[in-house]
């Protein structure tokens, strides 16, 4: 499924944060969202999200109009996002963590929620160990709480627990920001991974250009609310404008 | 030592449905930041909708697994009328309400049924068991079991279900939870019913120990040493403490007292101590608010009140 957002604008009092964006994302395709800060990436994703709605615009995913669902709707609808900031979680572990990314995902009906009472995970434990946890190096850690761990190794728990969903379209906000190069590399590899196995479609706000570069395929260049360029990795490094707003001249 | 292992088993009896009501309140308070002084009113009304089941000639396991059900309708009530509107209101106005509606289903039921105490209809079998030369009957044997078995399922169901990860998730950062896609409102909600429902299980067993009467909306101020000993944020803590607290009392009772009693006699012209057993547990909480507030299990600085 093909997402395809048109013309959403979001407004907070007097100051338009986001101003008829748009932008389509194809399956199996990874785009870069970058810009400076206060760009509005970030609320754009929120708005896609279900965290903010939206003044006007419309994001359609294979038909379904996503605008206006709740994150957990959307996440039944393989929508899964992470998040620029982790949040604290004091009683939870990593392996935890990545079983609620499962569960959330899971769209049951008939009677399927009343199982959920009396099963119990720990069959699905092995899988998500082996499939979600090793790939992010998370497996040493898969038994303890997530307050603990160090601030990259969290990013990486955020992203298994979105990963955990098998999701469709996958909208990471700032993923390597923050980490050291060792661990922005394994989880921008971990990203083209998980696109390469389950051929979802990406979004990626992102400020670390070697990152954005050799993993996105297009690249999407928003300034104070507004798209002003779009296009393959090597052409946003020659456009003059994107040069003067953001990348700043050599 | 006979007696010790006598009282030590009726303590575990009781103690055991203490914390059925206990893990309701500390599921509560989990979830919504809310100390529930209403639990006792779902043991209350709870052990009145099993006596009206049975008297209907209901199977016992039909009419209290029927008085859970309605339990578990009253606590999602509770949650959408009450306490949902309430959201933006200070936690302390909340408690209050939780306060006044253990006063308003005391008069509803006083209203229903008035304030004699009930004969409760015969649940578990009429005998008793002698093992070990202590003898307990099948009632307190049966009452201790199943509010055991409930508890530890409880909390197996908390830690090792999809359910239960999403109620631990949503007790642990409602924002956080809310944000990763959890329905946070609906788990609160189930909390709610799953706590009035254990709740409305442990007035039944208590109703079939010492009769129904108005006084099992008491029971839910039982709960309150329970947590404050367990620490208010623990289940397990709530399971252990409530054991704790029921052989506490039943030690109280049947050893403390007598020699005490004994004692006075002697040296005094006091004749009685009264119901000594009742004062123990408040004067633990007492004891433990003094010198380790966080309680047993609980973390340090969870929550002031």
């Amino acid at each position: 499924m093909a997402l395809t957002a048109s013309d959403v604008t979001i407004r907070f009092g007097g100051v338009v944060a986001v101003n008829r964006m748009a932008l389509d994302v194809l399956p199996g395709e990874i785009v870069g969202l970058i810009g400076p800060n206060g760009a509005g990436k970030t609320t754009f994703i929120n708005c896609l999200s279900g965290t903010y709605r939206p003044n006007a615009g419309s994001a359609l995913w294979g038909g379904d109009e996503l605008i206006g669902l709740s994150p957990s709707a959307l996440l039944r609808k393989g929508v899964a996002r992470t998040f620029q900031n982790v949040a604290s979680l004091h009683d939870l572990t990593v392996l935890d963590i990545a079983k609620l990314g499962a569960s959330v995902r899971r769209d049951r009906r008939f009677g399927g929620h009343l199982l959920d009472f009396f099963r119990s995970e720990r069959a699905l434990e092995a899988a998500l160990t082996e499939s979600i946890l090793a790939p992010l190096e998370l497996t040493d850690v898969a038994h303890k709480p997530i307050q603990t761990l160090s601030y990259g190794r969290r990013k990486a728990v955020d992203l298994a627990r979105a990963l955990a969903g098998d999701p469709q379209l996958l909208l990471l906000d700032e993923p390597v920001a923050g980490l050291t190069s060792h661990e922005g590399m394994a989880m921008a590899k971990a990203v083209r991974d998980v696109r390469d196995r389950l051929g979802c479609a990406v979004i990626m706000v992102e400020h670390k250009m070697d990152v954005v570069m050799s993993t996105c395929d297009r690249i999407a260049v928003m300034a104070a609310g507004s798209k002003i360029f779009e296009g393959l990795p090597a052409a946003v490094q020659a456009d003059a404008e994107v040069r003067r707003v953001y990348l700043g001249e050599p | 030592m006979t007696l010790a292992l006598q009282l030590a088993v009726a303590g575990l009896a009781t103690g055991s449905v203490y914390a059925l009501i206990a893990i309701g309140v500390v599921l509560i308070f989990k979830c919504s930041g809310v100390v529930n002084f209403a639990q006792g009113a779902y043991a209350m009304v709870g052990a009145y909708v099993s006596y009206v089941l049975l008297r209907t000639g209901l199977p016992a396991i039909v009419a209290v697994l029927g008085s859970m059900a309605v339990l578990a309708v009253f606590g999602t009530l509770t949650e959408r009328l009450v306490l949902r509107p309430m959201l933006k209101a200070p936690l302390v106005a909340v408690m209050m309400v939780t306060l006044g509606l253990l006063i308003v289903s005391r008069a509803a039921c006083l209203i229903v049924w008035g304030p004699d105490q009930i004969a409760f209809p015969k649940v578990f079998p009429e005998g008793a068991i002698s093992a070990a030369g202590i003898f307990i009957t099948y009632n307190y044997v049966a009452a201790g079991v199943l509010a055991l078995v409930l508890s530890l399922g409880f909390l197996a169901f908390y830690q090792f279900t999809p359910i239960g990860l999403q109620q631990r998730c949503a007790a642990d950062n409602t924002r956080a939870a809310l944000a990763i896609g959890i329905h946070v409102s609906n788990q609160v909600s189930l909390a709610w019913a799953m706590s009035a429902a254990l709740a409305g299980l442990a007035g039944t067993l208590l109703a079939t120990l010492n009769g129904l009467s108005l006084d099992l909306a008491g029971i839910g101020m039982i709960a309150f040493p329970v947590i404050v000993v367990g620490g208010l944020s623990s289940l397990a803590g709530a399971l252990i403490a409530g054991l704790l607290l029921g052989m506490l009392q039943s030690f109280t009772d049947g050893l403390l007292t007598p020699a005490l009693e004994e004692f006075l006699r002697e040296h005094t012209s006091i004749y009685s101590v009264g119901a000594l057993q009742q004062v123990v547990p408040y004067a633990l909480l007492v004891l433990m608010l003094l010198f380790r507030p966080q309680g047993l299990f609980g973390r340090r600085g969870t929550e002031r009140v």
